[in-house]
């Protein structure tokens, strides 16, 4: 009875909003991914002391997108965003070799959560315009990605500011996500 | 070229310094000479003011001593006067030369100046006259290119505007081209309607044909049918006729039996008479015997019945009489029954007969009256037939005009239908043939635009290459009005170097008569030096003078006293004199004597350097202390600065310890222990709080700002950046939740649940 309410009212109102949260270290392109798959432009970004929230179409899917700032400072406020998230979209800076480390330890502890434990994880690689830039699989590699268990994870090489790989990423997590359901 | 005259002007200089150079030793030598008496004649004069008067005699010995020192210094400052006439001589020697020299190397240099000033200034002017003519040819030409070009962009202005008018008319042509297209197409959209429509009526025709035709097979069918029916008419009219003849025959035959039957009737008649009469008599006999009977049986019944009385036998025999006479009665009866029907069957017979030929005769006239109807009603039928058989030749001949009709109209309409497919044939051929027409129009104007196209594109491209040529030439003549700029500068820095030259020929001129003026100053300083010497005989003179007069005194102990004073104030003396010279004129005392001028010069800024330079010292040492002191605060501040990027640095390495705020993350990673603990925290408490602050100000305007699906993700944020306790951020999600229900009831606002401020806590570290 209930499902049949449900199901009525889902063919009424469309189906629920997918939630989906962009975290990532500061200046990884995190605002940029976020506006490039809303309108699909590159705007011009300033540092996020906050968060961008905004809703995406695609394929039919609804998504509630999050955009958490990543400066260290509040980056500890990023597990108030975690329940209900269906998937995180995980950007990288692929020049930043230095903070390579820091980026994977916060990755570790954002997928320690309880909250998170049935969340589809998205790795993107970003920056892969720039020359000097990480492969997906050395990337993959130093954010120790292959140790993953229980967790359907996947890495994209993207470059937000040319808009490659973003369709592709984005393809993925609907198929993802369309099957899990 | 200056360069050179520098060089020049150097050797010279120092050719005319080098005779003095050379004097400069001896009068060194003589001055510290006489520095050291001096100090020699003081330590004397301190020695003699302290000794007694009374070693006279050594005093005496020291007199002579000094005055044979002084006879060797009076001999020295001869061969000194000596020595200065000498060099005076040398001097004039060497000034005159040097004057000569001078003077000529001055005429040279004179002379080679304007002569070079000349060779410059008319190569200059060639310079600039070619220059000039280069210039103003290069003008010319410029002005002829510019002309040249401004007719050339006049005439791609005119082949522009004439390309603008072709493109306009080009622009027209295409409009007409297009209106007399769309004119064309609605022609033939209307001709293709009106042949739809022929098509139409076409089929309309062909179908009322094949109407017709349906028509016509039908009435032939009719027909067919009819002329059947009538040809079944026909036979049965026949059989119908011997039918009749049959009748008529019988009816003959009727006729002639008719008399004789009658006959037979009449006949039979008398014969019914009188079997009628033997009926009569029949009957009367018969009743007269049962009379009889009825009689004998009375009177056989009466004996009996007076038998009966006498005895059974006789009522037997009576029984047996009467039985036999009842079987009598019945026998005669019997017979008269016999007769009876026997005269009845003869009657029926007759009866029967004449019935038979009654009813023969009544069949036969029935028959008569039959056949007669069947002739009647065959005459009828004969006659509807033939009235039918008329109305077949009438249908036929309704058929055949029908049928005549319907070939006239199908020919009609065939004939419509040729002359409508010949029409459409002509249409199609005409609109075929306009349509070709049109194509080639189009095709032609096709072209004509292509053509004008191609021309616009030339024209163009020549515009483009003249515009290009243009922006070249303008560039060159830009070029050129640099090249032009900058010869003109030239040709002012020549002019320029030309003043300038002037302006140092004028300088050399005026150093000319300033050398001559030197050398005026100079012969006058010999003539002082001269004077000077004059002095200094005289004052040989007077130190003769003295001499003698010391060896006067020397004679005489105690007027010795002053003699050292005398001798003191000498040097003195001299440099009041040199003094007193350098007053009024000091130019030309250091003339008189570089080494003096060198002395002083020496002398003045060391002087100077020395009285003036403790207060600068101070000055600068202040300035340096207080450089030094905002040195030390600048680089303190640095400090500061690299401390807090440091602990910036180190909070960014150790997350962890700052995400201790959440007291969830209480596990210990295995890299948690190698990461210092928060030391850094309370110093970098205001900057974290201002990020804080900003972050808090943001999530709660997006808070409530934003659409309540999003609101509800956002209360935990709001609830761990303001310290809410458990009950408020409870709170706050119903809240939310009613707000999203469509239904439900509005919480009750709980006033147990105040803002935690009793219970503080560390915001934001």
């Amino acid at each position: 009875m209930g499902g049949f309410f449900s199901s009525i009212f889902s063919s009424l109102f469309g189906t629920r909003e997918m939630r989906i949260l962009i975290l990532g270290l500061d200046g990884a392109g995190k605002t940029t991914i976020l506006y490039r798959l809303q309108v699909g432009e590159v705007v011009t970004t300033i540092p996020t002391i906050g968060f961008n929230v905004e809703t995406v179409t695609y394929k039919n899917l609804k998504f509630q997108v999050w955009d958490l700032g990543g400066q260290t400072s509040i980056r500890p406020y990023w597990r108030c965003y975690y329940s209900n998230t269906d998937a995180v979209i995980y950007v990288v800076d692929s020049c930043d070799r230095d903070r390579i480390g820091i980026s994977k330890s916060e990755l570790v502890a954002m997928l320690e959560e309880e909250e998170l434990r049935k969340a589809i994880l998205v790795v993107f690689a970003n920056k892969q315009d720039m020359e000097q830039a990480m492969t997906p699989s050395e990337m993959a590699n130093s954010l120790g990605l292959p140790a993953l268990k229980d967790r359907k994870w996947q890495i994209f090489k993207t470059s937000a500011t040319k808009g490659t790989g973003l369709d592709e990423a984005m393809e993925w997590l609907v198929e993802t996500l369309k099957s899990r359901q | 070229m200056f360069a050179k005259l520098k060089k020049k002007i150097a050797e010279e200089t120092a050719v005319a310094q080098r005779p003095g150079g050379a004097t400069r030793i001896p009068r060194s030598v003589s001055k510290e000479s006489v520095a050291s008496m001096g100090a020699d004649s003081g330590d004397d004069f301190a020695s003699d003011g302290s000794s007694s008067r009374e070693d006279l005699s050594s005093q005496l010995l020291r007199r002579n001593e000094q005055i044979r020192k002084l006879e060797a210094r009076l001999s020295d400052y001869a061969e000194q006067v000596r020595n200065h006439q000498k060099i005076k001589e040398k001097l004039e020697i060497a000034l005159e030369k040097h004057q000569d020299s001078s003077m000529r190397k001055f005429h040279e240099q004179n002379e080679t100046f304007q002569a070079n000033r000349a060779k410059m200034a008319e190569g200059l002017a060639l310079t600039l006259a070619r220059k000039d003519q280069e210039w103003s040819e290069k003008v010319d030409q410029l002005e002829k290119e510019n002309r040249f070009l401004t007719a050339q962009l006049q005439e791609i202005k005119n082949q522009s505007l004439n390309l603008f008018q072709k493109r306009d008319e080009m622009d027209e042509l295409e409009g007409f081209q297009q209106q007399e297209l769309s004119k064309v197409k609605h022609l033939l959209l209307r001709k293709e309607e009106t042949l739809g429509k022929m098509e139409q009526e076409l089929e309309a025709r062909t179908r009322e044909l094949s109407h017709t035709q349906e028509e016509l097979m039908i009435s032939n069918q009719m027909s067919s049918d009819l002329s059947r029916k009538l040809e079944e008419l026909q036979r049965h009219y026949s059989t119908l006729e011997e039918q009749r003849d049959r009748v008529t025959t019988s009816k003959t035959g009727a006729e002639s039996k008719m008399p004789a039957l009658e006959q037979k009737g009449q006949e039979l008649q008398p014969f019914i008479q009188q079997l009628s009469i033997e009926l009569q008599k029949v009957t009367a006999e018969t009743q007269e015997k049962e009379k009889l009977i009825h009689l004998q049986k009375v009177a056989s019944l009466e004996k009996r019945l007076e038998q009966n009385l006498l005895g059974e036998e006789r009522v037997q025999e009576l029984l047996k009489e009467k039985t036999v006479a009842e079987q009598n009665l019945e026998d005669t009866r019997q017979q008269l029954l016999e007769a009876r029907s026997t005269q009845a069957i003869a009657i029926g017979i007759l009866e029967t007969r004449v019935k038979e030929l009654e009813q023969t005769l009544q069949a036969s006239e029935e028959r008569l009256k039959q056949s007669s109807e069947v002739m009647a009603s065959q005459e009828a039928q004969i006659q509807a037939l033939s009235r039918v058989n008329e109305e077949g030749r009438c249908a036929q001949q309704q058929a055949l005009t029908v049928q005549q009709q319907c070939t006239e109209r199908v020919h009609v309409l065939e004939a419509q239908i040729a002359a409508l497919e010949r029409e459409q044939e002509a249409d199609r051929t005409a609109m075929e043939h306009k349509m070709r027409e049109l194509e080639q129009e189009n095709t032609a104007l096709k072209e004509s635009r292509n053509e004008c196209e191609r021309s616009l594109q030339l024209h163009q491209l020549e515009l483009k290459k003249l515009k290009e040529e243009w922006s070249q030439r303008e560039i060159v003549s830009v070029a050129m009005a640099q090249a032009l700029e900058e010869v003109r500068k030239q040709r002012e820095e020549f002019q320029q170097q030309a003043a300038n030259l002037t302006a140092v020929i004028d300088e050399k001129e005026q150093n000319l008569q300033e050398k001559t003026e030197v050398v005026l100053r100079k012969e006058q300083e010999i003539l002082q030096l001269k004077k000077g010497h004059d002095s200094a005989l005289l004052q040989i003179h007077q130190l003769q003078s003295e001499l003698g007069v010391l060896r006067s005194v020397r004679a005489e102990v105690p007027g010795a006293a002053a003699v050292p004073a005398d001798l003191w104030r000498l040097p003195g003396h001299e440099q009041g004199l040199a003094l007193s010279a350098r007053e009024p004129h000091v130019t030309l005392k250091a003339r008189e004597d570089p080494m003096y001028q060198l002395s002083a010069a020496e002398g003045t800024p060391n002087g100077e350097v020395g009285t003036m330079d403790p207060g600068q010292l101070q000055k600068e040492k202040q300035d340096l202390e207080q450089q030094l002191i905002e040195k030390n605060k600048i680089i303190k501040q640095m400090q500061q600065r690299m401390l807090e990027l440091r602990k910036t640095l180190q909070k960014e390495l150790k997350i962890r310890p700052d995400n201790e705020l959440f007291e969830v993350r209480e596990k210990p990673g295995p890299e948690m222990p190698n990461l210092a603990p928060s030391v850094t925290n309370n110093t970098d408490l205001t900057d974290a709080r201002e990020i804080n602050f900003e972050y808090l100000k943001h999530v709660v305007l997006k808070f409530m700002s934003c659409r309540e699906s999003e609101a509800f993700h956002l209360i935990k944020a709001v609830s761990v950046l303001l310290n809410f306790s458990q009950e408020e951020e409870n709170m706050l999600k119903e809240t939310l939740e009613y707000k999203m229900s469509w239904f439900g009831s509005r919480p009750a606002p709980k006033g147990s649940i105040r803002p935690s401020i009793s219970t503080p806590r560390i915001p934001w570290s």
